[in-house]
């Protein structure tokens, strides 16, 4: 029965007459599509909506206290990435942004695995467009991967359903043991998804290939699902504190060198899903709060990164730290949010990272994880170094790079004028903020250690990053590619195999032709038999039949006595 | 004063007076950390310090073998 439409769903139903729309309109139908799925947010906590096939029941629509912030923020990011992709008169990427979003957020509220399949690869589906927006070489190629890698995390996500389902009669959207087989399969779909460490490849390489307005609605949706997925299913699952520590380590040093700066964000994306991935490890109250608290803010400042290197990328037409510089007399205003962004994600008190990740850090001291911790703290300072001062400094300070421009849209100011607010105002009142989490707790981020630290710690790390640019020992950022873990299926694997194949190939060839020697030289010896005074010469042909015969008959005698005597 | 923002630039100077006012903030107040490690006075100091230097000495031994040429996936 579907008693309530299931956010999101109208959404993606709604999206199909967006070509059918003339500008204007199509940018008002989209805000009410969005409203009129937030609705459904209203009904309460419960299960809403359930349909049945083939006596299967599918829960398309169940609410929870975890399933609200991810349905909030994710309302919220799809506002604001209608309002900073109006300028966009072409329909295709309106279109693939809403079903896009719709299929995140029905997903956020499916009762079953087999629902979530369904929305899980829905959102593969319409994402992809995003990245083919672009229209460049690099772009369909990388686009081909995406789709592959996100349609191979389905079928992970796809069997372990099936698996759970064959063993306990239910294919139920809840906690899993991840010592059992099914378990291990829906781990891995959602690591995926969730970029773990050698499985991110994909969004370091998809991500910047996308358009201007494509990244910022990329960045928000696919790997915050996955860790809505995780806090659903694995809270409290230790491997998920190691697997997190290391994601919030490793992309600090890849993000230092990449020269291009929408590719420096998606390193900090992962370091950031590092953070989440922990808290969610680590499993209790405070930590899940913690983890949701983080996804909410981050989907914010996150997007307000990439919008303002967005913006840049649409006056400018690149995004590479090399051969950008002094847009800031161009650009105050993106240049002012991009920082105030930065601000955030670097967690300076009084902006929503710290509120957000002091949550985090707590949790950790209080369950003793003393080395974990520390591997966040620092973390805390690559943070600041990649995304805190690189992404802002190199863009609108450093030198002179002697590009004339203009400040970016208006509708694109007022998306990250928004979404600066939202950053501010939820550093400035966090209670307001806490009040929407999973759990409620008492939590006062505010304290004079908590501030006091945190500003020693980000204040100093700019200073040595001052220090190393002021007496010129940072070296100049160079157009390049920094190899990732995509690496490994983009030349290790083409080049083990390549030769391989090759190899296979020759010896194929080398057997054809033995084959056609042996066929040859058997022909050329019946040949040879057939001219005069041979065994099969014509002229004495005819005894030999007569021998052959004899002799085939004395075959069959043989055979009939050894049978039957 | 003049001497150091002539020398140091106007951000650079201002941070770095930020950075002593947050340490003699620490000397008024008491400051105690998550871990027993950080009651160690101006250890988030020392810690962001370091830490940020470290990276980029990570970052940039690390550009010998992980940079390659723009074009290196089209090759």
């Amino acid at each position: 029965m579907i008693s309530s439409f299931p956010p999101g769903l109208i959404m993606m139903i709604g999206a199909l007459l967006i070509p059918f729309l003339p500008h204007i309109i199509r940018q008002i139908y989209m805000m009410v599509l969005i409203l009129i799925s937030a609705y459904a947010l209203t009904l309460g906590f419960g299960i809403h909506s359930k349909i049945d096939v083939m006596d299967f029941e599918f829960i398309i629509f169940q609410s929870d206290t975890l399933t609200l912030p991810f349905a909030i923020i994710f309302h919220i990011a799809a506002i604001l990435n209608v309002i900073y992709g109006a300028h966009e008169k072409h329909w295709n990427q309106h279109v693939a942004i809403m079903s896009y979003s719709g299929a995140a957020i029905a997903a956020v509220h499916a009762g079953d695995l087999f629902t979530l399949f369904i929305w899980w690869e829905a959102t593969a589906f319409t994402s992809v467009f995003l990245i083919l927006a672009s229209k460049t070489k690099r772009s369909y190629k990388s686009a081909f991967r995406y789709i592959l890698i996100q349609v191979g995390s389905g079928m992970f996500l796809l069997a372990g359903a099936i698996l759970l389902m064959s063993e306990t009669g239910n294919a139920e959207f809840r906690n899993f043991d991840i010592n059992s087989l099914y378990g291990q399969l829906i781990f891995i779909a959602f690591g995926i998804k969730a970029a773990f460490p050698l499985l991110n490849g994909w969004l370091q390489d998809s991500y910047p290939e996308a358009s201007e307005i494509g990244t910022v609605a990329l960045s928000t949706f696919t790997t915050k699902l996955a860790i809505f997925c995780f806090a659903k299913s694995f809270a409290g699952t230790e491997i998920l504190i190691i697997i997190g520590a290391i994601m919030t380590f490793y992309p600090i040093f890849f993000a230092v060198i990449e020269n291009d700066l929408r590719r420096v964000l998606t390193y900090s994306l992962n370091n950031q899903l590092g953070f989440m991935i922990v808290a969610i490890g680590i499993g209790t109250e405070l930590a899940i709060n913690g983890a949701v608290a983080h996804a909410f803010a981050h989907i914010l400042y996150k997007g307000l990164l990439f919008m303002g290197m967005g913006a840049v990328l649409y006056r400018v037409g690149t995004c590479k730290a090399s051969e950008l510089g002094g847009l800031f007399k161009f650009m105050p205003i993106t240049a002012i949010c991009t920082i105030i962004g930065a601000i955030s994600i670097s967690a300076f008190p009084l902006f929503s990272g710290f509120v957000a990740k002091s949550l985090i850090m707590s949790a950790l001291g209080k369950e003793g994880l003393v080395f974990v911790y520390f591997m966040l703290l620092f973390a805390s300072a690559g943070v600041l170094h990649h995304s805190g001062i690189k992404i802002p400094f190199f863009a609108f300070f450093a030198h002179e790079s002697g590009i004339k421009t203009k400040e970016a849209p208006l509708n694109m100011i007022i998306a990250m004028i928004i979404a600066s607010t939202l950053c501010i105002l939820i550093g400035v009142f966090p209670s307001y903020f806490y009040e929407i989490l999973p759990y409620q707790i008492q939590y006062q981020p505010y304290d004079f250690s908590h501030v006091v630290g945190q500003l020693q710690l980000l204040t100093f790390a700019a200073f040595a990053f001052i220090c190393l640019w002021h007496f010129k020992i940072y070296p100049p950022e160079l157009n390049s590619t920094v190899l990732n873990s995509d690496w490994i299926y983009r030349k290790m694997i083409p080049g083990i195999l390549l030769p391989l194949l090759n190899l296979i190939n020759d010896i194929n060839k080398k057997i054809e032709q033995l084959v056609e020697f042996i066929f040859m030289y058997i022909r050329k010896f019946l040949a040879n038999t057939m001219i005069k005074n041979k065994v099969f010469d014509r002229e004495v042909g005819q005894d030999t039949l007569i021998v052959v015969q004899l002799f085939i008959i004395l075959l069959i005698f043989i055979f009939v006595w050894k049978i039957y005597l | 004063m003049k001497y150091l923002i002539e020398k140091f630039g106007k951000i650079n100077t201002s941070v770095l007076f930020l950075c002593i006012i947050f340490l003699i903030l620490e000397l008024i107040g008491h400051r105690h950390g998550e871990t027993s490690i950080e009651d160690i006075l101006f250890f988030p100091a020392f810690f962001g310090y370091l830490s940020c230097i470290i990276i980029f000495k990570i970052g940039v031994s690390l550009r010998s073998f992980l940079m390659k040429d723009e074009d290196y996936y089209d090759k």
